[in-house]
């Protein structure tokens, strides 16, 4: 069954205000496209849990976000995303861990039990203030152990390199938390440089990182994790980014022209391609290295 | 202080970056965080470690070199690795035992080798905020061994952290590690700054080598403590940089010269 559908509709039908959204990526393939459509329609209240999520600035700068779950995020008030949020009195809750923490919340939503054990976050004072991480009794030794409680995001939304019409996804290159994030979300996003024939992805089943009865919605979006990079695809402009939406005029601007002021991706690319010096998008071609292709068949 | 050394061939960057090599072991699996310690990592790489392992938290394990990187994934750290993975597949490795080393920056340390990543002053009212833990928690709560370099002023280090962002050994008590579930025989084994080595006697920092190729003395070293810190019995001189060494870091390890006076440099925009 195909579940191909423009961003904007993926966007609408599946995500709310309210919801908890999962943001895969963690410097590598966000879901840049996807995210500047949920800044445009404006969807609120929002918990986030992301890792390292450089694009997610602009969600917490609209004053979109109540609180975020992560081990890593900028707070400092020269961002001026952070600055404007609190400015309109938006400043998110952050609920802290450490990264092992975040991979272990979402791990233990994709198993489907209420919490996990760890070695990790025990010794600090995240404890003492988040209190979805503490200690237990192991119940066969009796040793002292950490638990972090598990998290199902509402949305999870990921962007791959390839995916078929029915929402069999396939990411490669570091991963990140996207497997238990994505996993672990009860609806799901699948955003895709390329819709691939289905037959595509059964020659290289072992590289589908959820299956397609998992997925709520699939669009496709050539670019759609630029600025950040996606391997064996394009390379990124993260500092770029940072100087595009740190600095209080620059990421007005942005957000007006190349977020408000446009209707999708394709618009937004075509327009940064004109603001950009010229080859501005030529300068992210990779030299593409293939390897030897696995084989299957009986 | 003297950021040169006398004949003005390398900085105290360069001396900390060297300093941190050195502890690197020749079999050792590195998780390494990003700035000064992926200098050490890749010029150990480079000169006496090249069987070493190096993972980051993003998801790669390579036992090869790569191009310096601005962030902790990029392509090129991507490119041709050993193997790909995910955030929680490394902590993994990490957490069984598997990891030998944790190299890590660091916002603050104390007298017992606690790293604050996360805060000055009350957490709920923080004077200054730092992002917080990224990986660095996980790498102290259960890497083998720990290193944790940072430039050195009273200020990054307190007598006590106002936020225990990673563990080291908390009040300095034996066994107190063990005690709230963290694996036997792990924690802060050195502390590396622009001015000196520490090493942990008895769970408490002690000055292990002091940066004199490059102008530091014991007494700058004790200044820039926040209590009076103890000296080890066989205090020494940092071993001074090669110029092999000082050539492999310009040329091979950051040619572009990302990282420069251990500080990353900006990228310029048009």
């Amino acid at each position: 069954m195909s579940k191909v559908m423009t961003m904007k509709e993926a966007v609408s039908r599946f995500v709310q205000t309210g919801d908890t959204l999962f943001i895969s990526g963690m410097q590598h393939g966000e879901p840049a496209a996807a995210i500047h459509e949920i800044v445009r329609q404006k969807i609120d209240h929002l918990t986030l849990v992301s890792v390292l999520v450089a694009t997610a600035n602009l969600l917490i700068g609209e004053g979109l976000v109540d609180r975020v779950l992560t081990g890593y995020i900028n707070q400092d008030e020269r961002s001026y995303a952070v600055a404007k949020a609190k400015a309109a009195d938006r400043s998110p809750v952050y609920e802290e861990y450490s990264h092992f923490g975040i991979s272990l919340v979402l791990m233990a939503g994709q198993m489907g039990i209420p919490f996990i054990p760890t070695r990790s976050e025990i010794g600090s004072d995240m404890p003492k203030y988040n209190k979805n991480i503490t200690s237990i009794e192991c119940p066969f030794t009796g040793e002292p152990i950490g638990a972090v409680r598990a998290v199902n995001p509402d949305v999870g939304i990921i962007h791959v390199q390839r995916c078929d019409a029915n929402g069999n996804a396939q990411k490669w290159g570091t991963m990140g938390v996207d497997m238990e994030g994505i996993n672990a979300s009860k609806k799901i996003i699948v955003t895709t440089e390329k819709i691939v024939d289905v037959d595509v992805i059964r020659r290289d089943p072992n590289r589908t990182i959820i299956p397609g009865f998992r997925v709520s919605a699939v669009v496709e979006q050539p670019f759609g994790a630029h600025p950040m990079h996606l391997a064996g695809c394009y390379s990124g402009d993260m500092w770029g980014y940072y100087f595009d939406t740190g600095p209080k005029e620059n990421y007005e601007s942005y957000i007006k022209d190349l977020v408000y002021g446009v209707k999708d991706w394709n618009e937004y690319l075509k327009k940064k391609a004109d603001i950009k010096p010229t080859g501005y998008f030529e300068n992210f071609k990779i030299k593409p290295v293939e390897s030897e292709p696995i084989i299957s068949g009986y | 202080m003297n950021q040169n050394n006398e004949d003005g061939k390398y900085t105290a960057a360069d001396q900390m970056v060297v300093a941190g090599s050195h502890q690197i072991r020749p079999d050792d699996v590195i998780y390494v965080g990003l700035g000064l310690p992926f200098l050490s990592t890749l010029l150990a790489k480079y000169t006496h470690a090249p069987d070493s392992t190096i993972i980051v938290e993003n998801g790669i394990v390579r036992t090869t070199g790569f191009e310096m990187p601005r962030a902790t994934d990029t392509p090129g750290a991507q490119f041709m690795s050993d193997q790909l993975t995910g955030l929680f597949y490394i902590s993994s490795l990490g957490q069984a035992g598997h990891i030998t080393t944790g190299f890590i920056g660091a916002g603050q340390i104390d007298r017992y080798g606690n790293v604050n990543d996360t805060c000055v002053g009350d957490y709920t009212r923080p004077v200054h905020r730092w992002a917080g833990s990224g990986g660095a928690n996980d790498v102290m709560s259960f890497c083998q061994r720990s290193i944790t370099m940072l430039r050195q002023s009273k200020r990054r280090f307190p007598e006590k952290v106002d936020f225990v962002t990673c563990p080291g050994y908390l009040d300095g008590i034996q066994g107190q590690r063990e005690k709230a579930g963290m694996p036997p025989g792990t924690g802060p084994a050195m502390v590396i700054t622009d001015l000196a080595c520490y090493t942990f006697e008895n769970g408490e920092m002690v000055v292990k080598s002091v940066h004199s190729s490059v102008g530091a003395t014991l007494e700058k070293v004790k200044e820039e403590v926040g209590w009076d810190i103890k000296v080890a019995a066989d205090l020494q001189d940092t071993i001074p940089p090669t110029d092999e060494e000082i050539r492999i870091l310009r040329g091979e390890v950051d040619p572009k010269r990302i990282w420069v006076g251990g500080k990353r440099q900006p990228i310029r925009q048009d």
